[in-house]
């Protein structure tokens, strides 16, 4: 295992796209975020917005950037058929896939904790101009606000499930465009159609097993006992969908042709 | 470790195509072993099932008696060359190699050796996108040799390759073999294994047609040949055929004559007083061994289409 993840971090850092998007992640992820708040105001007492969860928008971009790096750390081999060359070198499929687990978990954590510190900070700094004073109820985001810290790391480990959740149907599917395909549609279309449903017990069942939905609960801080799933359960969910998928592709690895 | 390949009984199908139809064979060290046949003849099958890429519906590949799949460290054990194309375009042939020594737990200077082996120490270090077909193969040939592996194994290694570099490929498969490796290569012209080879596994339909050690082979084809130079082909050819030879025109001054051994053929053209100038054994190449060895599979192969 120790060979293996050595071999796939070789890989990740000798070519430059996982550089850019690592940047890019981190960058959409903060500006995001700054465009946001920069946007929205709280007029009076009791606006009701959640000011964590404001600052956090652009977790919602950044996600489709993690999941296109992890998709290529797959995607590209099968595209080249280098794919053959690495199963050749680690006949064991299990460890190729969980070397590629890790450094995909460690990239996107490159990109997420500066990415999502960067939109706390904008939040910090630029809402109390925007009306999010202690008048109207709110104090600067802190880090040391149990709740805020929460929405902060919890936007961290969200980044890095949805990474995995990519790198495992990535495995499945083979092929990058495909791939980014699928965990596209599994991050943002899913949210519609449980938007589109009308029956709330329906709506509420499907909010609370959809990925993105139930693993961005952790973003909130206000009235989340309302929530169709609370925060650490809603990640919980994301995190068995990515477990889910890495097992998928991995078996699929194990017992197809290369 | 015992420097073996050991291709035992592989069955595969594809839906209704069958691929491999008992292919079986071994690989033994200290030669070069060819293994020839035409495109889809199951050649690149065979090796990714050795290399446990692909799975068979029955039979075992082993090497050094054991399954792929069981070897910790395989590049130690056997050096495979599959596609030499199959590396990511952004990234260095060093790099290339880089991650698949570090893969096996080896480091950078047993890359920069590699690289010094196979002549691409200038070029390490460009982007492998922009290698040539042939700068690929070397490059391929490098990676198989990472692990210093006992057991070689290159598919179409002649692919892309000028003279020059399959002289050099040619030169260093038979170094390796000299060495005591199993070197099993894979070519679906006979011509490039030339002078190379000294076993030949031929294969057609998924599996193997003939298995033989090339010297054998030649000599065979060889047998009763004569290469006969004169400048009275008419009056040569007429009275070698009154004596029972089959005589072929090569070329304007040469002819070949079968069916009878080289001092006779001496005696009848001095007896009818025929000039000539060279008369020597003939040595078949190993295309044109081959080609015999072959023809009655290809002319069955006719009959059956066109019936």
């Amino acid at each position: 295992m120790g060979t293996a993840l050595h071999a796939e971090w070789t890989k990740l850092r000798t070519v430059a796209g996982p550089y850019w998007l690592v940047a890019t992640a981190a960058v959409l992820t903060a500006g995001l975020s700054a465009a946001t708040v920069a946007a929205v105001t709280c007029a009076d007492t009791g606006c009701g917005l959640d000011a964590p969860r404001i600052a956090l928008t652009g977790v919602q971009i950044g996600q489709a950037v993690v999941a296109v790096l992890a998709v290529m750390v797959v995607g590209d081999e099968y595209r080249t058929g280098m794919i053959r060359t690495t199963l050749a070198a680690v006949p064991s499929r299990v460890a190729v896939l969980a070397a590629k687990g890790v450094v995909v978990a460690g990239a996107t954590l490159a990109a997420a904790v500066p990415g999502v510190l960067g939109a706390w900070l904008a939040g910090r700094l630029i809402m109390p101009g925007q009306g999010f004073t202690a008048a109207h109820g709110y104090a600067p985001l802190s880090l040391t606000d149990g709740p805020t810290l929460r929405a902060v790391a919890g936007s961290v480990l969200y980044l890095t499930l949805v990474a995995l959740l990519s790198l495992g149907l990535a495995a499945a599917v083979r092929d990058a465009p495909t791939g980014v395909g699928v965990v596209l549609g599994v991050l943002y279309l899913a949210p519609i159609l449980a938007a589109v449903v009308s029956d709330p017990d329906w709506e509420r069942r499907l909010r609370q097993i959809t990925p993105s939905t139930a693993g961005l609960s952790v973003q909130h801080t206000l009235d989340v006992a309302s929530l169709p799933i609370g925060p650490w359960p809603g990640l919980g969910v994301l995190a068995l969908w990515a477990a889910g998928a890495l097992l998928l592709g991995g078996l699929l690895l194990r017992f197809r042709d290369a | 470790m015992e420097a073996t390949i050991e291709v035992s009984d592989l069955r595969k199908t594809y839906g209704s195509t069958v691929a491999l139809d008992g292919m079986t064979f071994t690989v033994t060290p200290g030669r070069v072993t060819a293994f020839v046949g035409p495109n889809g003849a199951g050649k690149s099958t065979t090796m990714r099932v050795v290399l446990g890429l692909d799975r068979v519906d029955a039979g075992t590949a082993l090497i050094g008696g054991r399954p792929y799949r069981s070897l910790r460290t395989p590049l130690r054990h056997v050096g495979a060359l599959l596609d030499a194309s199959a590396l990511h375009p952004a990234r260095s042939g060093r790099d290339h190699l880089l991650w698949q020594a570090h893969s096996q737990g080896l480091g950078a200077p047993r890359v920069d050796e590699v690289l010094r082996l196979t002549g691409l120490a200038d070029v390490g270090r460009r982007r492998a996108g922009g290698y040539s077909l042939g700068m690929r193969q070397r490059l391929g040939v490098a990676g198989a040799l990472l692990g210093d592996p006992p057991v070689l194994m290159l598919d179409e290694p002649f692919n892309g390759l000028d003279p020059e570099g399959i002289r050099w490929m040619r030169g260093f498969l038979r170094a390796l073999a000299a060495e005591g490796r199993a070197v099993l290569v894979s070519s679906h012209l006979m011509s490039e294994l030339q002078d190379t080879a000294g076993h030949l596994v031929v294969v057609g339909r998924g599996k193997v047609v003939a298995d033989t050690s090339v010297a054998d082979l030649i000599a065979a084809a060889s047998a009763d040949r004569v290469t006969l130079r004169t400048i009275a082909r008419t009056e040569a050819m007429t009275a070698l055929a009154e004596r029972g030879a089959t005589v072929a025109v090569t070329d304007r001054d040469t002819l070949t004559v079968d069916g009878l051994p080289a001092d006779q053929v001496v005696t009848v053209l001095s007896q009818a007083s025929v000039p000539f100038s060279e008369i020597s054994a003939h040595r078949a190449t190993l295309e044109e061994a081959y080609m015999e060895l072959t023809r009655d599979a290809v002319e069955f192969r006719a009959t059956e289409v066109a019936g």
